[in-house]
């Protein structure tokens, strides 16, 4: 049975929310923290959430934009031309499915961010987590 | 569109017994058996989640094959073909869903860490009967999940070994169900990096060899063929012609949240080492996948400018039939003159694709019967021999009724999968979401967001695909606003509003529930093989006061 110590022992003390009212000073219980996706309730979901929102606003525009735009002036979409697609496909087709893809990557990289910020450490020895861990492997290259 | 009756013979394929292809196709089909033989396994926990033990790269390849279907390999150039800019709807669909599902589940669903899909319906919202609607559902969308692959498989098992269709989906349906019967999840996970490395292999080194042996392309076909797009037929990009404004985003936002509530995809995130795992493995399956829905419109534009060159219109009263869409992108090898060995293995890759999602879908489909309806609620008492047994009949029985469907489908393999999507998009994705994001989600609001989601669906699927007529559908205004495969966008925000509705003039959930749902969000470390489950239990002792 994992114990789980490392909660509040090694928490890092240089975890300043930017402006965040109710800060626990750095010390929170996470299974005492309510969640709801519109009211974060600890500095982590806080940053952790504005990541969120931010990139599935991007996310709704790529995806959704061209095709509304398509929809809204189609002379315009269709008459232009780049690389011999008509732009509405173009973007459709291939700005898209590329787009979702580059933002999941900053996504991820960004979260691993956040696990540095929070000190946050992912390589768990197999089942026995003890609290020794150092935040070692923020690296994302993969 | 769903309408037009689909002939099941592809005209202008050359279906004849080919004895290297057939060689090909036998030798790759004798590797899965042999890869799911050395892998097998004989306990559950390795049957439904490979051991939690897969990594980054790994479980990106095999959540790219589990999730390249024949709808993706031969279904997306299909529906490109066929129905012009719509087409591409399902190309955003199918691939930017993905996104979704990284920042607002991926994470999430890997800490709280169960076995299935209904699993976690179940325990989070602390109701056999919800468990039971999750497994009804996860084996539903199984079922007509795997309808659209065994017709691709067919289709393309006809180019390669002739015969007729009917024997062609028996023989391969039997091959798929044989070797998941042995294998399970282990040998499944482990076979599916291979099937998705044979899948884009043969997918791209056909794209590029039809592109460079007919002029369209050299190096990057995936940019190339827009030069080609002005050559062909108006319908090709012409938007909206075929299909309205409100049916295209419909279709699209059916299959983002499809994506992000099907079970078979979900359960990819149980079998990784850690929550970083499931986030990267993500990113690198969304990579893999496009690669594939990147090149899927230029085979597409291929196909059709060859087909028009050889065989005859494309579009209209005489153009290319169902069948033949379904097969362009081995067609369009064929009609390139490519040597009968390439066109076989272009062949055997959508057979590896097809292969690979069913496998996917029986297993969740088979867990579903096995653990959340047999053990949990039937016998709790199961042993896993028990479990492993009922798992297998599930996967027998489930994969005679597909091959039964699947000799009279109702509609294109791309299209018939769709009805999978708006099927947990409407059930299933809303209970994920406000599961795992709005702690005070309960019961009695997941039951009654469940009946509606299904009920929508059901009626969609009446009204438009069974009971419809040559007329059209039933009910035409309610076609308009749910089509069946765009049901989606106007049903999953009723189901959130009386799961929301139902839940807020009814009880909290108890404070156990809420501290897992909590933990699902902490940004601890978890042991690799704990649930946010053993967390909460474990740490039961003085609850911290409350600031």
């Amino acid at each position: 049975m994992a114990d789980n110590t490392s909660r509040s022992s090694e928490r890092r003390t240089d975890i300043e929310t930017d402006g965040g009212v109710e800060t626990d000073g750095g010390t929170v219980d996470y299974l005492d923290a309510r969640v709801n996706i519109f009211k974060p309730s600890t500095p982590f979901m806080r940053d952790h959430l504005k990541i969120v929102w931010t990139m599935f606003a991007a996310w709704v525009l790529i995806v959704f934009g061209p095709v509304t735009a398509t929809y809204l002036a189609p002379d315009l979409m269709t008459s232009i031309t780049v690389l011999g697609f008509p732009l509405h496909y173009l973007l459709t087709a291939t700005g898209a499915p590329l787009g979702a893809l580059v933002l999941s990557f900053i996504y991820a990289r960004k979260r691993d961010q956040l696990d540095e910020k929070y000190g946050i450490d992912h390589s768990t020895p197999k089942t026995t987590s003890d609290s020794g861990a150092v935040a070692s492997d923020g690296g994302s290259e993969q | 569109m769903m309408l037009t009756p689909l002939d099941l013979l592809p005209d202008a394929l050359n279906a004849s017994f080919k004895i290297v292809p057939a060689i090909m196709v036998t030798g790759m089909l004798l590797l899965f058996l042999g890869i799911g033989y050395a892998f097998r396994v004989a306990d559950t926990d390795d049957l439904w989640v490979a051991g939690r033990s897969i990594g980054n790269v790994e479980n990106g390849m095999a959540i790219g094959a589990n999730w390249m279907s024949a709808a993706s390999y031969l279904g997306m150039a299909a529906l490109i073909a066929l129905s012009g800019y719509y087409g591409l709807a399902f190309v955003i669909g199918w691939s930017t869903g993905y996104f979704v599902l990284l920042i607002f589940m991926a994470a999430q669903m890997r800490r709280f860490g169960k076995y299935t899909a209904p699993d976690f319906v179940g325990d989070r919202f602390n109701s056999d009967t919800a468990r039971a609607i999750g497994a009804l559902t996860t084996i539903l969308i199984g079922f007509v999940y795997s309808v659209g692959q065994a017709r691709g498989m067919g289709l393309v098992g006809i180019y390669v070994f002739g015969g007729d269709y009917t024997t062609m989906v028996v023989l391969m349906m039997a091959i798929t169900v044989g070797y998941l019967a042995l294998s399970g999840m282990l040998g499944a996970t482990k076979n599916m990096a291979v099937q998705y490395v044979i899948l884009i292999v043969a997918f791209l080194a056909g794209l590029y060899a039809v592109g460079f042996t007919q002029g369209y392309s050299t190096f990057a076909p995936q940019i190339e063929y827009g030069a080609l797009l002005s050559s062909l037929s108006s319908e090709f990009t012409e938007p909206f012609s075929s299909s309205s404004y409100y049916l295209w985003i419909a279709t699209a936002f059916s299959l983002i949240v499809g994506t992000c509530g099907l079970p078979h995809v979900l359960v990819r995130f149980y079998t990784v080492e850690s929550e970083r795992t499931a986030r990267w493995s993500t990113v690198w399956g969304l990579f893999f996948i496009c690669l594939l829905y990147l090149s899927a419109p230029a085979f597409a534009a291929f196909g059709t400018d060859l087909y028009a060159n050889n065989v005859g219109q494309v579009y209209g009263a005489n153009g290319m039939s169902g069948a033949e869409g379904d097969v362009i992108v081995v067609l369009a090898s064929q009609l390139a003159n490519l040597p009968t060995w390439f066109v076989g293995l272009v062949a055997a890759g959508g057979i590896a694709a097809a292969i690979a999602t069913t496998a996917g879908l029986f297993i969740a489909a088979s867990s579903a019967a096995a653990h959340d309806i047999y053990t949990n609620i039937i016998n709790p008492d199961a042993t896993q021999r028990q479990q492993l047994i009922i798992g297998r009949l599930t996967i027998i029985a489930l994969g005679a009724i597909v091959t039964v469907t699947a000799l009279n489908p109702p509609a294109l393999v791309g299209e018939l999968v769709a009805l999978a999507f708006s099927l947990a998009g409407l059930v299933l994705f809303p209970m994920f979401f406000l599961g795992l994001w709005w702690e005070n989600a309960n019961r009695e609001g997941a039951l009654a967001g469940m009946t509606t989601g299904l009920l929508i669906w059901t009626a969609a699927v009446f009204n438009e695909l069974i009971f419809a007529t040559d007329a059209g559908p039933v009910v035409p205004l309610y076609a308009d606003i749910f089509p069946a495969v765009g049901a989606a966008l106007a049903g999953t925000p009723i189901v959130f509003a009386v799961t929301i509705g139902v839940s807020l003039v009814t009880d909290e959930p108890p404070e156990r529930i809420k501290r897992i749902v909590r933990q699902c969000h902490s940004p601890e470390p978890m042991g690799q093989q704990q649930s946010a489950e053993d967390v909460v239990s474990a740490s039961n002792g003085p609850v911290s006061g409350d600031d």
